[in-house]
């Protein structure tokens, strides 16, 4: 007998937070085949799993290499479902993010766990990738007229790169139209002040919180 | 010697390791990446040969009178000589443009005969660094080289990312990488040691905010004490240092057998007290962004005085030291209260006289 709809999302969320990245298509499969909505299959598995893993991680359980193993299969599973989802489904008016690592950084770990986090979240994200020259923030924010820039860096010596991205924003006249947004280890609360963000957060879970006040959202 | 100060940092040492007599506690704020600062060079200039790094940690020492003077053969250096692609910033810490390892089936191609200290151009300059500063100061001021442990070594080969999946995934290939990496470390270190140099180790992609504690023991652990024990059978003398959050791995530190460790200031300082005093002298942690960068001269000698007075006595002794690296934007008048801190609350006999009333 096949699997209730029920037993084949468990299953979803279980391959995430146990990072079975291969496993994943074939549930993915084996749920689509019998019929089951792809947008429930993401939001309460693939995504649940994710948010687990990230509990997980903030109560110290699981560490970057195991958050790192499920977004592998979260994205696994997300090349399968995605395709599959009805027009309703999309959320027409999602809030942009630009994200990225300031230039003379090259360790993105953070960043693209973060981007993974909020594009679960919702938001739109657009990805600039790292050792980001720091106009590029500004053009593409611009371009995309975003929400949010957000900023990372695993490096104290291209912290001050921020500010200066910061004052960009500022002569292009678009400072008050975006939030922004900056984590990294040697970044606090404080020097989010200072240079004049709006959002710091210490980890990725907190940065969906964070990004979420910033923006309005609940 | 610094106008302020009764003995030389090598008498200090001498005195501290031998429980003879010292004038204040050894003090070391961690001038390493910005020292071009106080000499008025850029990165680029102080990178640029053995000489200028070397003229780029005199000037620093004349001015603040710390001590320890560095030689940074830093973090990358290693994946440099095998291939990686280093950026060339004026005044910055050169960064990781593209690591020469991508596909790990092609790990047994790398030469690692290249990162020698005779066949690695790098390792020539930061040698010729080490050998000046002996040459020049050893008679007044240690000095020790800065270098990646086995794990951060392979970092510098191929991304991190790639790096902690073959760790669950391909764990034979990190071991072989981690296998070559330590067998070169061993002929970095002896050639270090030969110009009269400490260790400091340093392994900040061993960090517990990154990787849990098993992998720790598995693939840190056993090359560590290898290299430890590699260190003290060529007469040297070594400092371990791991960046970030090490609570759950500090006992596993101390265990792979270093001289002294040295904690991030993610580390509260008493509970590192607990763990590593115990065994081996401790170092740290003054955070290096809120109050050496961030903190006014003010907020400096407050945080210098916090960390003497958790660490004064420790029983096999404590040195003031930041919890890392410093970068270009410490202002100087910061080290200088770093250091005028250091002297009046790490005065001996060092006590709560020092800072009470």
């Amino acid at each position: 007998m096949a699997a209730s709809k029920e037993e084949m999302i468990e299953k979803l969320y279980e391959c995430v937070v146990e990072m079975e990245d291969e496993d994943v298509v074939d549930v993915c499969n084996e749920y689509l085949e019998a019929g089951y909505s792809a947008y429930d299959g993401i939001m309460d598995g693939l995504v649940a799993g994710m948010n687990k893993a990230s509990e997980l991680y903030d109560e110290e359980e699981y560490f970057v290499t195991d958050v790192l193993l499920c977004s592998d299969a979260l994205y696994a599973g997300l090349d399968v479902l995605r395709p599959k989802l009805e027009a309703s489904d999309m959320d027409g008016d999602s809030k942009k993010v630009v994200i990225g690592v300031v230039e003379g950084d090259t360790h993105d770990i953070g960043k693209n766990l973060v981007k993974i986090m909020l594009e679960t979240a919702g938001f739109e994200m657009y990805d600039l990738g790292r050792d980001v020259p720091l106009d590029a923030y500004v053009e593409k924010a611009k371009e995309v007229d975003a929400d949010i820039v957000a900023m990372s860096t695993l490096m104290t010596t291209t912290m001050g790169g921020m500010r200066t991205v910061v004052e960009k924003l500022e002569e292009a006249g678009i400072r008050d139209r975006v939030k922004v947004m900056v984590g990294g280890s040697p970044i606090s609360r404080k020097f989010a002040d200072e240079i004049g963000a709006e959002g710091y957060s210490v980890n990725a879970v907190e940065a969906v919180k964070v990004a979420k006040e910033l923006v309005g959202i609940e | 010697m610094h106008k302020d100060d009764q003995m030389t940092p090598m008498e200090r040492l001498t005195g501290f390791l031998t429980g003879g007599e010292m004038d204040r506690l050894l003090a070391m704020p961690f001038i390493c990446s910005m020292s071009g600062k106080a000499a008025g060079m850029t990165h680029r200039q102080k990178r640029a040969t053995g000489r200028s790094e070397a003229d780029c940690q005199i000037a620093n020492y004349e001015r603040f009178g710390h001590d320890i003077v560095i030689t940074e053969y830093g973090l990358h250096t290693v994946g440099k000589a095998l291939g990686t692609e280093m950026g060339d910033p004026e005044d910055a810490v050169p960064h990781i443009v593209h690591n020469v390892l991508q596909d790990l089936d092609k790990a047994e191609e790398l030469d690692f005969e290249r990162v020698l200290p005779q066949n690695s151009p790098d390792a020539q300059k930061h040698l010729e660094c080490a050998h000046i500063l002996h040459e020049e100061l050893g008679e007044e001021v240690p000095g020790a080289t800065l270098i990646c442990g086995p794990f951060t070594a392979v970092a510098s080969i191929m991304p991190t990312e790639v790096l902690l999946r073959a760790v669950r995934k391909r764990p034979e290939v990190v071991h072989y990488l981690l296998r070559q990496c330590t067998e070169v470390l061993k002929e970095l270190h002896k050639a270090f040691i030969a110009e009269g140099q400490l260790i400091f180790f340093c392994e900040p992609i061993a960090t517990g905010s990154i990787a849990n504690p098993k992998e720790y023991l598995e693939f840190v652990k056993p090359y560590t004490i290898e290299l430890m024990q590699n260190i003290h059978d060529n007469g040297g003398m070594v400092c371990y240092h791991i960046c970030g959050d090490t609570k759950r791995i500090l006992s596993y530190m101390v265990e792979t057998g270093p001289d002294m460790i040295s904690i991030d200031n993610r580390v509260p300082l008493a509970f590192a007290k607990e763990i590593v005093a115990p065994h081996m002298p401790l170092l740290g942690n003054v955070d290096p962004v809120e109050k050496m960068i961030l903190g006014t001269p003010e907020d400096v000698e407050e945080a210098v005085k916090e960390c003497i007075k958790v660490g004064y006595d420790c029983e096999h002794g404590y040195m003031v030291c930041t919890g890392c690296d410093l970068n270009g934007d410490v202002p100087l008048e910061n080290l200088d209260a770093y250091m005028a801190a250091a002297r009046k609350y790490g005065k001996m006999p060092v006590g709560p006289q020092n800072w009470e009333n």
